[in-house]
């Protein structure tokens, strides 16, 4: 008895602990955002000067946040931006800067530039949102629309993957896929449609669908197989949540009927008998920090911060 | 009819002994399996000493890494180990019993903590502090290793402690007798007859700051570059294999998988160290 006194003693006064600390550093944060916000203030009547004249007064070590090696945002934004190169033999090198801090989850880089105010970093822009900023890359901003129109030229395209001799079911699911029903699906998650091929019509077919693969295709591909339910209540569709390569192996091993990936394939999985096909469109935001007052970026100027040529933050205004 | 029971329970037994045995048995297989061909392929020399990681381009070095995962432990525990040492001989020797109930389930929650948790915490509480203490990003050797410190306090603890415990009163008190204070007789008289099981709490510490990965891949900030001072960015051993695993393919995965036999290794080390110290405090 007296022991679940003590426990209990514990952990009230460790929650104390906990709370209180807790709102120390709300307290800490609100300071930091009224200084922010006047940062912010001068900033914005700063700024007009600043993009005329060169060097304005914000200024200090850029640092960049990339994602890790194999990872499909990371390898969309380093050829999009030609951080990626091609040495003589035709072999990809990829240039991003040795001292780029690297993240593996879009959670961590979100946390990272909300916290830091010379970092830049890049997203999914399904992931977008308010704590940090996102820049307009030469002049266009991130947006679903701007992607659509060709303006914002910072995409890449989210693949399934199938084999040769797809059960009847699957392939009226994907049929359902590239529909007009499905590719709407598509849009109203904010993702960009990838082709258009008529109204779908429910076959009432019966049977079981797997879907296994990327976790940054999982979210839309869970809408589209609810939506697709509604019209044929005898499918079951199951959705597996894992990561490129493992979608792409379970296509190829037939554990699943249908892979997702956020990359293209490799020469090694292609060859294996696996064609992918791209469902949507997903645009890659650069993010950087709320106080930082630069806006505007050119595409020349990322990849000159990712290769490690441009340092420091007064360069770039 | 009573010694058939005993056989069944005795078979039971047995086999619940077997399956933890098989267990690592089958974890040595597949990873010396997977680890070693891959090893080869990219060369021993050109993989334990390179001090390039580019997957893309099939340039393997894991260098970066093991130098990562040795300064962020060995940070831990000059961080770490004088605190739970002066925090484990106050527990045992000083404390009053009331304190003592608190004190200890605390130590005791501390390590059941989650390690995503430490993590988090690092990410929003001690990454801004290092930011304005130090500059930069926050990411740091030091960072990783201030958490660290924290994580292995209750191991380490939890063992002095109960090695401190273990030493007979007779000491103590022998070394009153002969005048000595309170504090005389427990640095110079209790704590040498408890080296050894200190030494083998600190191992166990080390064993666990090497294998930590979720707290650390949150505040090291991962670059895979040897770092030149304590401010700058690191990757572990074991923060290597998880961040890339769910995008690898063919040779990459399993030079990850070699990069797992090598912890594997070095944390066999280790608990070969800490057992040797075990069977000669044991004599």
């Amino acid at each position: 008895m007296k022991k679940t006194w003590a426990v209990m003693g514990t952990a009230v006064a460790v929650s104390a602990m906990i709370f209180t600390g807790c709102g120390s550093s709300n307290t800490t944060t609100g300071t930091d955002t009224t200084q922010e916000s006047e940062n912010t203030d001068t900033a914005a009547t700063d700024t007009p000067a600043a993009e005329d004249s060169k060097g304005g007064d914000f200024s200090g070590l850029i640092s960049p946040i990339s994602r890790e090696e194999g990872s499909g945002t990371r390898g969309a934004f380093i050829e999009l931006f030609g951080i990626e190169t091609k040495d003589t033999d035709g072999n990809k090198i990829d240039n991003t800067t040795d001292t780029a801090e690297i993240t593996n989850s879009t959670s961590v880089m979100m946390t990272t530039v909300a916290g830091n105010e010379y970092a830049i970093g890049y997203v999914s822009l399904g992931s977008l949102d308010d704590s940090v900023k996102a820049l307009k890359i030469d002049g266009a901003e991130a947006s679903v629309d701007t992607v659509k129109d060709g303006s914002y030229k910072i995409s890449r395209p989210f693949n399934i993957v199938t084999k040769d001799g797809l059960s009847e079911v699957a392939a009226d699911f994907v049929k359902y896929i590239m529909s007009k029903d499905g590719q709407k699906v598509v849009e109203d998650n904010g993702y960009i449609s990838q082709g258009n091929e008529g109204a779908y019509e429910a076959a009432g077919l019966s049977g079981k669908v797997t879907v296994a693969g990327s976790s940054s295709v999982t979210p839309v591909m869970e809408k589209l197989a609810e939506s697709y339910k509604k019209l044929n209540a005898d499918v079951e569709i199951e959705v597996q949540q894992n990561d490129s390569t493992t979608g792409v192996t379970s296509a190829i091993d037939g554990i699943c009927d249908i892979g997702m990936a956020s990359r293209e394939l490799k020469d090694t999985e292609t060859s294996q008998g696996v064609t992918a096909t791209p469902i949507a469109l997903d645009g890659i935001a650069v993010i950087v920090n709320k106080q930082n007052p630069v806006d505007e970026l050119t595409s020349d100027q990322v990849m000159s911060i990712f290769t490690g040529e441009t340092q420091d933050w007064a360069d770039v205004q | 009819m009573k010694e058939a029971r005993e056989f069944i329970m005795k078979c039971v037994f047995i086999l619940t002994a077997c399956v933890s045995i098989a267990a690592v048995v089958l974890i040595c297989i597949f990873m010396f399996a997977n680890g070693i061909p891959a090893i080869a392929k990219i060369g021993p020399l050109n993989f334990l000493l390179g001090e390039k990681w580019k997957p893309m381009n099939n340039i393997f070095g894991i260098l970066p890494m093991i130098v990562g995962s040795i300064y962020v432990t060995a940070g831990a525990i000059i961080i770490g180990v004088p605190i739970a040492f002066f925090a484990s001989v106050y527990l045992a020797k000083f404390c009053n019993e009331k304190l003592y109930k608190i004190l200890k389930p605390a130590v005791e929650l501390m390590a059941g903590i989650p390690s995503i948790v430490y993590g988090f915490f690092g990410l929003v509480v001690i990454v801004p502090i290092m930011q304005k203490l130090m500059g930069g990003s926050g990411k740091s050797v030091l960072t990783a290793s201030i958490l660290l410190g924290i994580m292995i306090l209750p191991t380490v603890i939890g063992v002095a402690e109960s090695s401190i415990r273990a030493v007979p009163d007779s000491y103590y008190e022998g070394a009153l007798a002969l005048g000595a204070t309170r504090e005389r007789s427990v640095f110079f008289a209790v704590l040498p007859g408890a080296k050894s099981g200190i030494l083998a709490g600190v191992i166990l510490g080390i064993g666990r700051a090497i294998g930590e990965t979720m707290a650390v891949i949150m505040v090291a900030g991962n670059q895979p570059v040897i770092p030149g001072n304590l401010a700058m960015g690191v990757r572990t051993l074991t923060s290597n294999i998880v961040m890339e695993m769910g995008y690898a393919t063919d040779l990459h995965r399993e030079a990850l998988i070699a990069t797992a036999v090598v912890l594997f290794v070095l944390i066999l080390i280790i608990n070969l160290c800490c057992s040797a110290l075990q069977r000669r405090s044991g004599q």
